[in-house]
């Protein structure tokens, strides 16, 4: 029991985790060294779009030290293309994971060499010579939807998904709108993640077992290893696959799979040597993943004579780079969030993704639901904007009421609780709303461009894999779940295992943390073992970590274990204490943790429990065989499939929100957007640890300060990527942070146990927010901001008139 | 050495360029001179009225040295080069030998008296700044030719200089910068020195710009002037730092900017600045 008798869940307990990975002694995947080890460098496409004419290994080969080298030819004659989650014609993609035939982005793994070191394997990979004759490269996902040039000629179209999301009486809202605005074009920008440490993958073919064995960075290895057993043609049991401590992913590790596999099969084509690849910054830069950009054609809002929005009506084209690997889940994903914080109910979105000649995107942390809350947030600032309807006063008229949940959405999600009006008050009060509304009139009166803007998002957690349906009637999946085990070991530790791979979210503690709740003892008696290992046999087709819901599936599921292996306990101690379970209870007493009898005051700790059990069982009578101390525990999320056909459905169990505000001055001389003054606001329902949040709150904050002023992946015309450093793609250092002033309100979640939400990945808040400051600092110069990355050149050009002019972009048709 | 290893030979300062180049393979020297172990490389002395920089001092080494804050345009530089980590390696010598054209000490040390200090086995030579660098990544250096002492004579009393520099972070090169020294009489500007960063194949300097100041007092129409003259002195290349017309634009506001720090200094006033973030 904690000092206060209150429990270890919401206390700020230090991490478990903090005294290894501060003292330099993480271990990550590139610190594991085996005997016999090879290093294996790609080689990799120069162009965007292009037939491969020869590949000439011969040169590499004769290079002393390179073992072997491997091609696209070489692996399609004994893998299966792997799974498509597309319906046909986007399911006929054929992805391998070297090109075959041709290239299809700058980066393209083609070839791999392995050497017996990094340098040799460098020097080998340069050695490879492989001619190619070019295309025609497609760069824009509106002209690769007009299929003039096409990149996978096996499904006859660039066009990867498409369908339409209407829901409610989207005509009858525009016959009654008292006025209409209509916004021609909005882009949602591509950028990444940067995790610290890039890609990692050691693979062994072990000739003498015919298992393969994986120890790698991948976030979500039970999504890897089904695709993998599927393309390699081995039963899923024969891949092993081991994370430790990893340096960061935000969802960007998901989609290593083709790199995992190509390391196997090197493995097995150098004798079952094991092989380590160790991706570069600049290889992780141009062929990674990227996150996804989206395109927002011909909106048409319908609103009331209050500025009420009734309806919106739009065309949404996202572009997955080269190949759809996680795609085309985007397709749907993004409809969690369907109508973002607001109360409309009628609205026809017509939602397309096409394969352009960029690198392939992946679920960068705010996945898919971030373009989409970024799109509603300008619609907001938008109309607020021409009605003349202040920000915040434009929200509080369009928000879902407090007393509305759970809130159901129009395409059937159920908004498990939240309070956003109270969310706006709180940020309003720690920013000084009032002060900074009077500096912003004074300069404006000195001609300073001085801007405030409200950012409102949800980050949506422990999703409904039924969604998948939705773009594809035909995918096994639906539901979510998540496993643990929770046991009393030989000499009576109690250790956890969990089937996720942390990043830095801190696992180990919220885990001890839930588990010393159910066992009434101190967290530091409770082991957990993180990191996903095949062979710990507590993961889930779903296990991982990603996709903000560790809080609820993770704990849940560990939660279960321990509330089982309780059970255990109590029928054990009552047996040998002589006693009933009601009489007994959990504690620590003078040899250690025990359960003991409240009426006889006897105890056994916990050492004697388990002793009873794994070495002296005779004292057992028969009926108690079943009790094993041993607890594996698999918690289900409560979904249904989702209505296919109407796209209906409850898509996701937590929703989690934050409100932003930011102060942004433009500097008239230099452009140079300045945060003056910046506020985040969290509600993630119940917080487990306050300063574990707290820390996922910051992080994703400069993230997403860094996606709104600086990180952005340029591809020119003919799809070379511009930004393969850290030199042009600039990410977010502490130098470029401004203050962040820390708010939080909770309201619990009523779907978890714990009322806790799944948080961390803070639905690109300040991405929304930075736009919406801009936008007013910008906005009586008729200047929109219709773009989400915006830096001190693009500023300047929206200055001068060359972008972003409201007269271009918008249109308002008063009718009342 | 150099002359026995051939052309194809480089030397290692810091490493702060060269390493990174040979990590991307764009460079491939057969042999890496490493100038690090070399004794009385690193030190900074006043004598005679100039600072004498051993080639290898670092530039935290610079950062912190108080007898180089008496010249306090060095100071800035010195402070704002790149993240900690690279000041902890890169040299002064081995900056101005590279001849990158966003490099930052060019840039500060054209708008002073500098001279290069350059040894090989024919002996010792004197290459004032203004004829060392001869183009993007070229300068005057023999192949087996390598700098020994940056000396930069102290400006004279009424004297005041800034270095400006906007950098989207800390560890890349700048998008623009600007270095201004001012000799004031009074209100009047009796000399101007302005060198542009990052906008041309070398450090421009802006001879139109330090003609707007010359001569007269600094007041709103002579900046506008200078800032006019920088703008269309300034020849820069679209990059993912910025458009061409973006660079110019930027560049005349930190002209300006930096002429505002320098003739506070020269009027002896305490003015900190720094390299600004996006």
């Amino acid at each position: 029991m904690s000092v206060d008798g209150k429990g270890w869940v919401g206390k700020a307990v230090p991490r478990k985790e903090e005294d290894r990975l501060l003292r330099g002694r993480g271990k990550f995947a590139d610190d594991i060294k085996l005997r016999e080890m090879l290093y294996l460098r790609f080689v990799r496409s120069s162009y965007a779009h292009a037939n491969i004419v020869s590949i000439d290994t011969s040169d590499a080969e004769k290079i002393p030290g390179v073992i072997c080298t491997l091609t696209g030819s070489e692996i399609a004659s004994q893998t299966q293309p792997f799974i498509e989650m597309a319906p046909d014609p986007g399911g006929k993609i054929q992805d391998y994971p070297l090109a075959i035939s041709k290239v299809r982005y700058q980066g393209e793994p083609v070839a791999a060499v392995m050497a017996i070191s990094p340098g040799i394997a460098d020097d080998g990979a340069e050695a490879v010579q492989v001619e190619y004759a070019a295309l025609d490269p497609v760069v824009d996902a509106e002209q690769a939807l007009t299929d003039a040039s096409i990149l996978h000629e096996e499904a006859g179209t660039n066009k990867v998904w498409g369908g339409v999301f209407e829901y409610g009486d989207v005509e009858q809202a525009f016959r009654e709108a008292a006025s209409v605005i209509e916004i021609d074009r909005m882009h949602f920008h591509r950028f990444s993640s940067t995790p610290l440490e890039n890609n990692v993958v050691i693979a062994q073919w072990d000739p003498k077992d015919e298992r393969i064995y994986y120890s790698c960075n991948n976030s979500f290895p039970s999504f890897a290893i089904q695709f993998l057993a599927a393309h390699l043609n081995v039963h899923i049991d024969r891949i092993r696959v081991q994370t430790s401590d990893i340096g960061g992913s935000f969802g960007i590790k998901i989609t290593s799979y083709p790199q995992m596999a190509v390391c196997a099969l090197a493995s097995k084509k150098a004798g079952g040597r094991p092989i380590k690849w160790v991706e570069t910054r600049s290889e992780h830069m141009i062929s990674s993943a990227h996150g996804n950009e989206r395109t927002f054609r011909d909106t048409r809002v319908a609103l009331d004579k209050d500025g009420v929005i009734t309806a919106i009506t739009s065309r949404h084209i996202d572009d997955c780079g080269a190949y759809p690997r996680y795609e085309p889940l985007g397709c749907v994903i993004w409809s969690q969030v369907f109508p973002g914080v607001y109360r409309f109910k009628n609205a026809r979105i017509d939602f397309s993704q096409a394969v352009t000649n960029k690198c392939p995107v992946g679920p960068n942390r705010g996945y898919s639901r971030m373009q989409h809350l970024w799109f509603l947030e300008r619609v907001v600032d938008i109309c607020a904007h021409e009605l003349g309807i202040p920000a915040d006063e434009m929200r509080l008229r369009n928000y879902i009421r407090p007393e509305e949940f759970p809130y159901t959405t129009p395409n059937g999600c159920i908004y498990d609780s939240g309070n956003y009006p109270k969310m706006l008050e709180v940020a309003k009060q720690l920013i000084g709303w009032d002060a900074w509304k009077k500096k912003q009139a004074e300069a404006r009166k000195e001609g300073r461009m001085l801007g405030i803007g409200i950012g409102t998002t949800l980050d949506s957690g422990t999703n409904n894999f039924g969604q998948a349906q939705i773009v594809n009637p035909g995918a096994p999946f639906s539901g979510n779940s998540q496993g643990a085990n929770c046991k009393l070991d030989i000499y009576g530790e109690v250790v956890v295992a969990v089937g996720s791979c942390p990043q830095g979210q801190g696992h180990e503690t919220t885990a001890a943390q839930v588990v010393a709740d159910v066992l009434n003892i101190n967290p530091d008696l409770i082991t957990v073992r993180t990191g996903f290992d095949t062979e710990r046999n507590v993961h889930t087709g779903f296990s991982g970590t990603y996709a903000s819901q560790f809080a609820v599936s993770g704990l849940s599921a560990v939660h279960g274990a321990a509330q089982k292996l309780k059970a255990e306990m109590k029928r054990l101690a009552a047996f040998v204490l002589k006693s009933k379970e009601e009489d007994l209870e959990f504690g620590v007493g003078g040899q250690g943790p025990e359960v003991r009898s409240k009426s006889n005051g006897k105890s056994i700790n916990y050492w004697g429990m388990a002793n009873i059990v794994n070495v002296n069982s005779a004292v057992l009578p028969v009926e108690m065989h079943d009790v094993t101390l041993n607890c594996r525990y698999i918690w289900r999320a409560p979904f249904k499939v989702p209505d296919i056909k109407r796209k209906y459905g409850n898509l996701t169990m937590t929703y989690a929100s934050q409100l932003h505000i930011a102060v942004v001055e433009i500097d008239r001389e230099t452009f140079i957007p300045k945060i003056l003054d910046y506020v985040a606001v969290d509600d993630c329902g119940t917080v487990i640890n306050p300063p574990i949040v707290e820390g996922q709150v910051y992080g994703a904050t400069a993230h997403g300060i860094g996606a709104a002023l600086l990180e952005n992946c340029v591809y020119d015309s003919v799809g070379n990527m511009l930004t393969s450093t850290f030199s042009d793609y600039i990410p977010i250092t502490a130098m470029n942070m401004p203050t962040v002033k820390y708010g939080h309100i909770e309201t619990p979640s009523p779907h978890s146990y714990s009322g806790a939400k799944g948080m961390g990945e803070g639905g690109a808040a300040p991405i929304h927010t930075i736009s919406a400051a801009l936008q007013d600092a910008l906005f009586d110069k008729r200047i929109f901001i219709d773009d989400s990355f915006n830096n001190p050149d693009s500023l300047f050009r929206a200055l001068k008139g060359e972008i972003g002019r409201a007269d271009d972009i918008v249109k308002v048709e008063r009718r009342a | 050495m150099l002359a026995q290893l051939g052309e194809e030979a480089k030397l290692l300062a810091g490493g702060q360029s060269l390493i990174p180049l040979m990590k991307l393979r764009f460079a491939n020297p057969s042999h890496l001179v490493d100038l690090n172990f070399v004794p009385g490389t690193t030190y900074i002395k006043e004598e005679n009225g100039a600072l004498r920089f051993g080639a290898l001092t670092r530039h935290t080494e610079i950062e912190k040295s108080a007898i180089a804050a008496g010249v306090p345009i060095i100071h800035d530089c010195a402070a704002g080069i790149a993240d900690v980590q690279i000041r902890n390696r890169g040299t002064i010598g081995g900056s101005l030998a590279e001849a990158d054209p966003s490099g930052d000490w060019a840039t500060v040390l054209l708008t002073q008296k500098t001279e290069l200090h350059c040894l090989s086995p024919r002996g010792e030579r004197m290459i004032p700044l203004p004829e060392f660098i001869t183009d993007a990544y070229t300068t005057a250096l023999d192949h087996d030719e390598l700098v020994r002492e940056v000396v930069v004579k102290v400006p004279e009393k009424g004297s005041g200089g800034a270095y400006l520099a906007f950098k989207r972070s800390a560890p890349v090169y700048p998008t623009a910068s600007a270095a201004v020294q001012l000799t004031m009489e009074g209100e009047v500007c009796k000399d101007a020195a302005i060198v542009l960063g990052c906008v041309g194949l070398m450090p421009v300097r802006a001879k139109e710009a330090e003609a707007a100041l010359r001569g007269r007092s600094i007041d709103g129409k002579a900046l506008a002037g200078a800032m006019e003259a920088a703008h269309a002195a300034a020849d820069p290349q679209p990059d993912m730092r910025g458009s061409a017309e973006y660079k110019r634009s930027l560049v005349a506001a930190l002209v300006k900017r930096a002429i505002e720090v320098a003739v506070q200094r020269a009027r002896g006033q305490r003015v900190e600045v720094s390299h600004i973030y996006a």
